[in-house]
């Protein structure tokens, strides 16, 4: 009988108000206004993923990150055997894909990849030249139009495994910030230490850059995570920054990686 | 006397047998009827449709696109071959078939008319999968200097924005603005209030009436989709369920659009000129619109700059409850209808 009572206590526990308890939370920003050099550089629309724990807490996951290699733009488009205008046409305005922005009349007098999907999407719907531009990227190759979004997409599930980011956040492009909201802390803890990074490297001019930092996050006040890059020889305090040439692909000499 | 008992049990239990027999007969014949009564009203969740594909009976694009929506469509019901395999006797039940009231205005052997596709008023049987997460890697770019350009990044020059309340031309954040305009007339709106909470007083008398630009629309049609998926990247056209999850059936009410801070002006020259993401911090990450329950906005987002006028405000209200004078209700962000609510951990923690 006791047991019984026991077992119903328990049953009742999780609806009695006293049993709640307030998860305490924290928010932490990534700050993209990187100092490179002389130069200060804005690192937007960058993605950054967030996982519990700190270097030595992840430290497989550094190791997979240290280790990764992504190919870059112009060595993916390259590889594709692109024409020089459809690649000219990425790096003019610094596009990943031709998602990116407005394919007007000139481009597609002007890039032999859209003047073939042009003509295909007239054919096909119904001889609007409105609807053919807009549509263009329907009668792209596909390789051309999203292959370097997949190609990303599988270089980043072959970093994480099975391990899955808490959370992930972009930078915006005005205030060049990424912000992590609503991070547990674990009760009675001070603080929860938490690593930050954007897993695939970011092209700035010549080089590429990978972060991997750790950052305590306490309910009492956002914490403010600054990407910097070594100086020098001095590392950069609780971060592994890995920085890489960019291989230059060019016509006829593309590289895999 | 054993074998007595046992021919009466054998009694019973064909009595009963009997009995269910003919109440499950009675009740087929009656559900029989409700389905007959129901073929005015299709649905897309009965386990027969479920069975189908969606290109089972709908057409992409229809014969009517060039004439409806000027770009490859789908404007109109499937047709009568896509129903007469399974609903042959469906069509002519009566003079006036309930069945053929599904796609046709006008019921009758002569009646061509059909109702607007998709109908305006009926209840819908799905809900939109779209993940803005993938949408904004995809549009995403690399970085040069946002003074050195004269938009922002990420962008597709198909939306546009209402004029400014200021002479700078506004930047246009596309990767959001493919598919969330600003609004050329006031929308239907509604203040939105956090369940569970209980107002501390009466809404004071409030006057406040937002403008047509504090708001950005949605996509309701296939317009914004097709441009890309029409045939490539995946979902496509004809992947009807890479867009629309069936959901139960429920009745278009509209869109009303619900806020907090219904005084928030999105063209207002200090927020039009930020990134959409400044304020939406979660949007980059969102997979699922379901689990999207409004614009979510956090209030932390609003304090990196309202910090003064809202540690005002609160400031008053906790005065006033001190005092014990009728609370002070906060009206910088809220009309009073959410003014008047006591303050939400978010704000408590600020």
């Amino acid at each position: 009988m006791r047991g019984v009572l026991f077992i119903i206590f328990l049953l009742l526990l999780p609806v009695s108000p006293c049993s709640v308890f307030a998860q305490e939370t924290g928010a932490l920003d990534v700050t993209g206004r990187v100092r490179i050099g002389k130069a200060q550089e804005k690192i937007v629309r960058k993605r950054f993923y967030l996982f519990k724990g700190g270097l030595t807490a992840n430290k497989d996951l550094v190791e997979r990150i240290k280790n990764s290699q992504s190919t870059t733009r112009d060595c993916f488009y390259c590889g594709l055997k692109a024409s020089s205008e459809y690649i000219n046409w990425l790096r003019a305005e610094d596009c990943e894909s031709p998602y990116c922005r407005e394919i007007t009349e000139a481009d597609v007098a002007k890039v032999p990849e859209f003047q073939a999907a042009y003509t295909k999407s007239l054919r096909q719907y119904g001889n609007r030249p409105a609807v053919a531009r807009k549509w263009l990227t329907t009668n792209l190759a596909p390789e051309l139009r999203d292959g370097f979004y997949r190609s990303h997409k599988a270089d980043l599930a072959k970093v994480l495994g099975d391990q899955k980011p808490l959370q992930s956040s972009m930078t915006d492009s005005v205030s060049v910030r990424a912000t992590f909201i609503d991070l547990p802390i674990a009760a009675g803890a001070k603080n929860e230490t938490y690593l930050i990074s954007n897993i695939l490297p970011i092209v700035i001019k010549d080089k590429s850059y990978i972060w991997i930092c750790e950052a305590d996050v306490n309910s009492a006040k956002r914490t403010n995570l600054v990407l910097q890059v070594p100086d020098g020889d001095k590392p950069v305090r609780r971060c592994e920054v890995i920085v890489r040439d960019v291989p230059q692909c060019k016509e006829g000499t593309c590289s895999a990686k | 006397m054993q074998g007595g008992n046992l021919l009466s049990e054998m009694r019973r239990l064909l009595n009963i047998a009997l009995l269910t027999l003919i109440a499950v007969i009675f009740a087929g014949h009656w559900a029989f009827d409700v389905d007959a009564q129901n073929r005015g009203r299709f649905s897309h969740s009965t386990a027969q449709h479920k069975k189908l594909n969606c290109s089972a009976c709908h057409k992409i694009p229809t014969s009517n696109w060039a004439s409806t929506s000027g770009f490859p469509d789908v404007q109109d019901y499937p047709g009568h071959a896509s129903c007469v395999s399974c609903h042959r006797q469906d069509f002519f039940r009566g003079n006036q078939p309930a069945f053929c009231g599904v796609c046709h205005s006008v019921v009758g052997p002569r009646g061509k008319a059909r109702f607007p596709f998709p109908h305006p008023t009926r209840n819908s049987d799905f809900s939109t999968i779209f993940p803005h997460n993938v949408h904004q890697d995809v549009i995403a770019e690399f970085a040069p200097p946002r003074d050195e350009r004269p938009y922002a990044v990420a962008h597709f020059v198909m939306a546009s924005f209402s004029p400014l309340r200021n002479d700078d031309p506004p930047p246009t954040f596309n990767n959001c603005a493919i598919c969330h305009e600003t609004v050329s007339k006031t929308p239907r709106h509604a203040v939105r209030i956090s369940p569970g909470m209980k107002p501390l007083t009466d809404a004071a008398a409030e006057t406040f009436e937002p403008k047509a630009g504090f708001f950005k629309d949605m996509p309701t049609g296939h317009a914004a989709c097709f441009t890309c998926h029409y045939q490539g990247p995946k979902p496509t056209a004809t992947d009807c369920a890479g867009c629309h999850g069936l959901t139960a059936s429920t009745p278009k009410t509209g869109v009303v659009f619900k806020r907090y801070s219904i005084k928030f002006d999105h063209l207002q020259k200090e927020h039009s000129t930020r990134d959409c993401m400044t304020c939406h911090v979660r949007i980059s990450q969102n997979a699922d619109l379901k689990t999207l329950k409004d614009a979510d906005v956090p209030f932390i987002t609003c304090v990196q700059c309202h910090n003064d006028k809202i540690s005002e405000e609160m400031g008053k209200r906790v005065e006033s409850l001190t005092n014990n004078q009728a609370p002070f209700q906060c009206v910088y962000c809220h009309s009073t209808a959410v003014g008047r609510f006591p303050l939400p951990p978010s704000h408590e923690k600020r």
